[in-house]
């Protein structure tokens, strides 16, 4: 008993202090590499290429399995090789289980070079705590010069964690990531409406004539996990949404423009009973299928095939469906009715972060990393290559639009690089495939009401409330899909339980909690 | 005493009836129970994917369609290699797995084996205390530095602590006796091991075998891992996972705002894949199925 004993505590300790040693030694040198190299690359003055080098860059996405994007970087890496004496090389993160493969490619201390970023999907922030990222203040005027003196200095101020320069955002790219609703011009035309629809009544009123008018169509074959309270209160009110999950539903917004680092939550407001009594009538109405908490068919494939009038997304994909739309329904004129319509007051741009570049801190090659950087960025012809393949085989231009040549085969020469670390819109040629009113139409409209997105630095620090947050979250996915399907007895009393679910899962702990962080971001943020 | 004799074997023949019946009624609708959804899964395969929306699973397809294996089969050689790789990986990991699981059961349960207590509980221990994935993956990708290689997956699944515990429970019924004989007679430990012991555990073996070929031949977590994009062959599983999660987050993910959308028939894909996945897995089974029975009968009475 005595030896067994004593074994088990010497395999403890030796296992703990493996353990133990096995973590400092990762810390020390992934602090060591950042530095190190940081510095001894501001030294030196001319820059020395003399070295052939292999620039790695992290993407998410899989692997075109055509050999079209290889034979795209191969003349790429042509100019590469002749300007830099350097190659790039893609690796792929596929979107298999995409956010384990990728926090541990950084955490592992690999050397990566460059790496594709985002503030609001990829952890970035996040990842900048743990190390993960080069500083680049001082390897930037040097080695990117174009990049560092495109992007104005307010652009570089939300690129910055702790007052350090961590991250390239695509600040230069245009996309609207707005929701809304589509529905059929056609039909909007039949139905009696002929100004463009700005308001939830005006959809509904679109959803009756269809329900009565036209029997062999699903007004909107809504499926299960359809979401549109986060439209609603873009709609109704001007709060703006934060980048906070709660699970189904969005719970915590701050007030307005003007307020914007109150916190407060629509869902105890009357706009919740609202929605909830409105989205219990479509449902009575027999806007979407009976079952719809359990339909899991595809409404967009539905409303191509003319089977349902009406689909729910952001700005970018109602430009390609418009395209889809006009083949497949000739005559549909597929139209948007954006959220932030209703009042004209709340439309935040996407955050400039929401695609970008960071230099890994392992890089052994920040210095002609970024060198390759600032050319696929600012080089047009290198530019093209990597976003849209080898012209005459992948596109051709035609009237200024970017089409498909002659005898283009998908399956052959489709191509993508799945590049979203700096787009630049003055490279962009528009396709055929997106709607060629979208500038004159919505981003006309958009670029009227638009505001900065203001919550691009905001690191949320969960670690306080995780076990509150988890509990909304549930109560969220339990209670939320019946109200935004309508399918509850009573909205009031749904919207009852809801809030006092919610107040058990810990929601004043939260409010407080997210707050109190809001109130040091504004301090961070000088206003 | 013939009459005795001729009313007992009536009685017998008829209850032996009875139960004949309720054994078969209940052996046939338990194996319908499993074939049912297995023809689902094939006839949803064969669907179109708008037919699949109209009408539901069907087990007759409504609308004949082979699209999907089409998108499935979009790269043959793909396909084969990666059906040649997880092959290849779960025959040499299997071989060499049963191998040390069978030497490292037979010695721990040696009773002249001074440590076999300590190095039992070492095993045991991985079983509740782990690093967790991020050592794993440094140490795999750091240490040993296996990325993309094909060991990466074959290591880890070569031992498991409870297939080893295993195999030390069925090696101890054989008694220590033989073993002790054989020393007599001059045989080394490992001539022991090899000529005495190891035929004496067909059937462990063939269970334990079993077991770690599905391991092997289901792995795709490991090779997702630590096997990139860069390996144009890389375990079926993890191809055919892929296959489905890319259409998947295309549809679905707001993230994939930049992605390019093309239409896949996703809900007929994945049975189609499943059907590709599985297909071997259950020509191959008849043949392991009669050690299988055994191992398990024999593991009852002995155990």
């Amino acid at each position: 008993m005595f030896k067994w004993k004593r074994t088990s505590i010497l395999l403890l300790a030796a296992v703990l202090v493996f353990a133990l040693a096995a973590c400092n030694g990762n810390n020390g040198g992934g602090g060591n590499g950042a530095t190190n190299s940081g510095a001894e690359s501001a030294d030196g003055n001319a820059v020395d290429t003399s070295e052939f080098v292999k620039i790695s860059y992290l993407v998410l996405g899989d692997k075109p399995k055509n050999g079209q994007f290889d034979a795209a970087l191969k003349k790429v890496n042509e100019m590469m090789k002749e300007k830099i004496n350097a190659e790039l090389e893609w690796k792929w993160i596929e979107w298999a289980d995409w956010q384990t493969k990728y926090n541990l490619a950084l955490a592992s201390g690999e050397s990566i070079d460059l790496i594709t970023i985002g503030t609001d999907w990829l952890d970035t922030w996040g990842n900048a705590q743990r190390g993960a990222f080069m500083n680049l203040d001082e390897l930037l005027p040097k080695y990117a010069p174009e990049t560092w003196n495109s992007i104005p200095e307010e652009d570089w101020a939300q690129s910055k964690y702790n007052g350090k320069i961590v991250l390239i955002p695509e600040n230069d790219y245009t996309q609207w990531v707005n929701h809304g609703f589509f529905y059929r011009g056609d039909w909007a035309k039949e139905a009696g409406i002929t100004e463009p629809i700005k308001d939830w009544e005006g959809i509904e009123k679109y959803l009756r004539y269809i329900k009565d008018n036209k029997p062999d169509v699903i007004p909107w074959d809504a499926a299960s996990g359809t979401q549109t309270w986060g439209g609603f209160v873009q709609s109704y009110t001007d709060q703006l949404e934060l980048p906070i999950s709660t699970g189904f539903l969005p719970v915590f917004t701050t007030k307005s423009w003007d307020e914007r680092f109150a916190v407060t939550s629509p869902i105890f407001e009357d706009v919740f009973v609202q929605y909830a009594t409105m989205m219990k009538s479509w449902a009575d109405q027999g806007f979407w299928r009976e079952d719809a908490l359990n339909n899991k068919g595809n409404n967009r494939d539905a409303l191509k095939a003319g089977l349902s009038g009406l689909d729910q997304h952001h700005t970018q994909t109602f430009s390609g469906l418009r395209v889809e739309m006009d083949k497949a329904q000739p005559g549909s004129e597929l139209q948007m009715f954006p959220f932030s319509r209703t009042r004209g007051t709340n439309l935040m741009e996407l955050s400039i972060t929401h695609g970008g570049t960071s230099v890994g801190a392992h890089s052994k090659h920040p210095e002609r990393a970024l060198m390759a950087y600032d050319l696929i960025r600012n080089n047009e012809e290198i530019y093209r290559l990597i976003n849209y393949g080898i012209e005459g085989v992948q596109y051709e231009i035609k009237d200024g639009l970017r089409t498909r040549p002659a005898g283009y085969d998908e399956a052959k020469h489709g191509y993508y690089s799945d590049f979203w670390g700096g787009r630049v819109d003055k490279f962009e040629i528009p396709s055929d495939t997106s709607w060629d009113q979208i500038d004159e139409t919505l981003y006309a409209e958009y670029e009227k009401i638009k505001k900065q997105y203001v919550y691009g630095q905001f690191v949320f620090d969960k670690t306080p409330i995780d076990a509150e947050l988890t509990a909304i979250s549930q109560v969220t996915g339990e209670l939320g899909p019946a109200i935004v399907l309508g399918k509850v007895g009573d909205p009031a009393k749904a919207v009852e339980e809801f809030r006092n679910k919610l107040k058990q899962a810990g929601y004043d702990k939260v409010l407080a909690e997210l707050q109190k962080q809001l109130d040091a971001y504004k301090a961070q943020m000088g206003e | 005493m013939d009459d005795a004799l001729e009313s007992r074997s009536i009685r017998t023949d008829l209850s032996g009836l009875v139960v004949k019946i309720v054994g078969y009624l209940f052996i046939g609708l338990f194996s319908l129970c499993c074939l049912l959804p297995f023809l689902l899964v094939l006839g949803t395969s064969f669907t179109s994917e708008s037919a699949i929306k109209k009408f539901g699973f069907n087990f007759w397809p409504r609308e004949f369609s082979t699209f999907s294996y089409k998108i499935v089969f979009e790269n043959p050689d793909l396909i084969v290699g990666s059906y040649l790789v997880t092959i290849a990986i779960t025959v040499v990991g299997t071989s060499i797995g049963l191998f040390l699981v069978a030497m490292t059961g037979y010695a721990l349960q040696r009773q002249d084996f001074e440590y076999r207590n300590g190095i039992s509980f070492f095993i045991y221990f991985t079983t509740l205390f782990t690093g967790g994935l991020v050592p794993f993956y440094l140490l795999v990708t750091q240490y040993l530095d296996l990325k993309d290689n094909y060991l990466a997956v074959l290591l880890p699944g070569l031992l498991s602590p409870f297939l080893i515990i295993m195999m030390k429970a069925f090696v101890k019924s054989i008694p220590h006796a033989i073993t002790e004989s054989a020393k007599i007679d001059g045989a080394g430990d490992f001539t022991i091991f090899i000529r005495l012991i190891l035929p004496m555990t067909t059937p462990a073996l063939a269970t334990i075998g079993l077991f770690i070929a599905l391991g092997y031949w289901n792995e795709w977590y490991n090779a997702m891992l630590f096997l990139s994009p860069d390996m144009k062959y890389r375990p079926l599983q993890l191809f055919l996972y892929n296959v489905i999660t890319s259409a998947d987050f295309v549809r679905n993910s707001a993230a994939a705002s930049n992605v390019q959308l093309r239409d896949v028939p996703l809900e007929s894909m994945k049975m189609a894949t499943a059907i590709v996945a599985t297909g071997p897995v259950i020509l191959f089974y008849p043949f392991v199925q009669r050690y299988f029975i055994k191992g398990i009968t024999v593991g009852a009475v002995k155990g």
